[in-house]
């Protein structure tokens, strides 16, 4: 079994920080965050760059560059809506150290990404939705297989596409939750891939929950098949609980220090 | 048209450099697993290295004290003789004297016999300690002190004495160190994890993940062995990614089955026959299970298994 795939969230321009540094063209904050990520154990690092519809094709490439001049071509997810912008992305990337992912397609409007990642043999996160909150798991079915079929037409190899089921917040929608994690498994009895972006599921609880809500939710996803994430890798609950399930699955072998690693 | 399927590993031994000057050793630097040359690189050839002993080797079978008894009084003498005439990639130098059950020599003296021996000869050299964790911490620091500049391996440090032996062998002295653990994996992956926490890298440790003779524990090594090449070249586990020691003759000539003189039980046959044949056995086993370096007795089971090693490897 493959190790669980931490993809770090924490270079997102709803950060304050992150989008003054994007404006100014300021790589340290930037840096100071990758480095957080990857030391915690972060596999793949996301950049979102927002909507970014102005200048977006000068921002992806430039931050790409930098951000894999700066950790020995550090494998990224190129994250915004603009998609010239992922593609100015895309042709600047360095493969050495892995495949970029495109986030995202989906099976509405933003389906031309899986385009994109055929052409430039990129993996890409494939939502299983197409307007709206999916209904139940037969639609995420159909979106998944819609989407797959789509790559295969392209050529692209399955397992480049991450299926996301799309978590849905517990406050609000916590009759869902059982269904989402069935999706998962679905998904993922098919031979597929999938990712998810986390936090999504504690929205709107307090601060002190939602690290539990995140790690439960995660362990649980995991056991239903889940093979990688969007998160914040310096969530230290978060981060020992994907530890232990990979050394509970036997991806990763065990020594009293494995959380230390 | 048929196409012949390769495995990729995503993981890779590291290479670790033991002994200075043209006769320097490389240990491992493999991608695939052991003699898997169909599927990509094997690294450095699993390297052959000869037992001798810092005292008179009581303990060891008529044939070779015999073999051994003009040098076997020196340990000078003797690894001189060992490396003109059989050539091994190393030699592994066990100071029997150290053990406080025995002679109990001092950690001092053993360590100016070390220096006599590295300096006398140009094959790199491994030290043994007693196995008395205690004692050995006191000898290696001595003796890593006595060697600087040689590039030595210290064989070996365990949980109990390894900040001592790998902070004094590596950091302090620059040389190499084996990680011990008693085939067991996951003390196999802790003991390399402690000792990359003190700040020693992958190129300085090799690892001894304990070995057995035939019928005393030895499918438990080859299955240990197997999940440690499999986690760290499948898995790419870094922390097991360092070349494996395997001391074949410390287990395999203490067994009956070696040493039962032939008078007792004539069925058995000859006794020196006997103890080259579990030498042999043992340790192509375990070359196939993916050990990067073997400590041998019996100059014929050298000889043989070097035929093995090359006939296999091409």
């Amino acid at each position: 079994m493959e190790k669980f795939l931490i993809i770090g969230e924490r270079i997102h321009c709803i950060s304050p920080t992150i989008k003054k540094a994007i404006e100014e063209r300021d790589t340290a904050p930037i840096f100071k965050r990758a480095k957080e990520q990857l030391d915690a154990g972060a596999a793949y690092l996301d950049v979102n760059i927002g909507p970014a519809s102005k200048d977006g094709e000068e921002i992806m490439p430039w931050i790409v560059k930098a951000i894999q001049n700066e950790f020995d071509n550090v494998p990224l997810a190129l994250d915004t809506t603009n998609t010239k912008a992922i593609e100015a992305g895309l042709k600047v990337y360095n493969r050495g150290n892995g495949k970029p992912i495109i986030n995202s397609a989906d099976a509405g409007d933003r389906i031309g990404n899986i385009d994109l990642a055929a052409e430039y043999d990129a993996m890409c996160i494939a939502l299983c939705a197409k307007e709206g909150i999916t209904k139940d798991n037969d639609e995420r079915i159909s979106y998944c297989t819609e989407l797959l079929e789509k790559g295969m037409e392209l050529g692209m190899e399955p397992t480049d596409l991450l299926f996301d089921p799309l978590i849905l917040v517990i406050k609000g929608m916590q009759e869902k939750q059982k269904e989402v994690l069935e999706g998962i498994r679905l998904i993922s009895e098919m031979g597929l891939k999938t990712c998810c972006g986390l936090s999504n599921v504690s929205n709107g609880a307090p601060k002190e929950v939602r690290p539990i809500i995140d790690a439960t939710f995660m362990a649980m996803a995991i056991q239903s098949g889940l093979t990688s994430a969007i998160v914040n890798p310096c969530d230290k609950r978060l981060r020992e609980t994907i530890k232990t399930c990979d050394v509970i699955n036997g991806a990763v072998l065990y020594a009293d220090s494995y959380l230390q690693l | 048209m048929f196409k012949k399927p390769i495995q990729r590993y995503s993981g890779k031994i590291c290479e670790v450099e033991v002994g200075t000057g043209e006769k320097t050793m490389k240990l491992g630097g493999e991608a695939v697993l052991p003699f898997y040359s169909f599927d990509g690189d094997t690294g450095n050839k699993p390297k052959i290295g000869m037992e001798i002993s810092d005292v008179y080797p009581e303990g060891w079978i008529d044939a070779l004290k015999e073999l051994y008894k003009d040098v076997s009084d020196d340990p000078v003498k003797w690894a001189q003789f060992v490396e003109e005439k059989y050539n091994p990639d190393f030699i592994c130098l066990k100071l029997v004297s150290a053990d406080p059950n025995g002679m109990d020599a001092s950690p001092e003296d053993c360590a100016k016999k070390v220096k006599a021996v590295v300096e006398a000869i140009k094959t790199p050299l491994i030290v043994a300690g007693t196995g008395n964790h205690e004692k050995d911490g006191k000898l290696f620091e001595k003796v890593a002190q006595a060697t600087e500049g040689h590039n030595i391996l210290l064989m070996s440090a365990v949980e109990d004495n390894y900040k001592t032996v790998a902070a004094a062998g590596v950091l302090a002295y620059n040389n190499k160190v084996a990680a011990e653990s008693s085939v067991d994996i996951n003390l196999a992956k802790q003991i390399n994890i402690l000792i990359n926490q003190l700040g020693i890298d992958n190129q300085n440790i090799v690892a001894n993940i304990g070995c057995a003779a035939g019928g005393y524990g030895y499918e438990y090594v080859i299955s240990t062995l197997d999940r440690v090449k499999l986690a760290a070249l499948t898995q790419n586990d870094k922390t097991l990614q360092v070349p494996i020691i395997s001391p074949i003759s410390f287990e395999t000539w203490h067994v009956k089955e070696s040493i039962e003189p032939e008078e007792n039980s004539p069925q058995w046959g000859n006794q020196e026959d006997r103890g080259i044949s579990m030498e042999i056995a043992a340790a192509t086993g375990i070359l196939t299970s993916g050990s990067d370096a073997i400590i041998l007795r019996h100059p014929k089971s050298v000889e043989v298994v070097r035929s093995f090693v090359n006939e296999l490897l091409g």
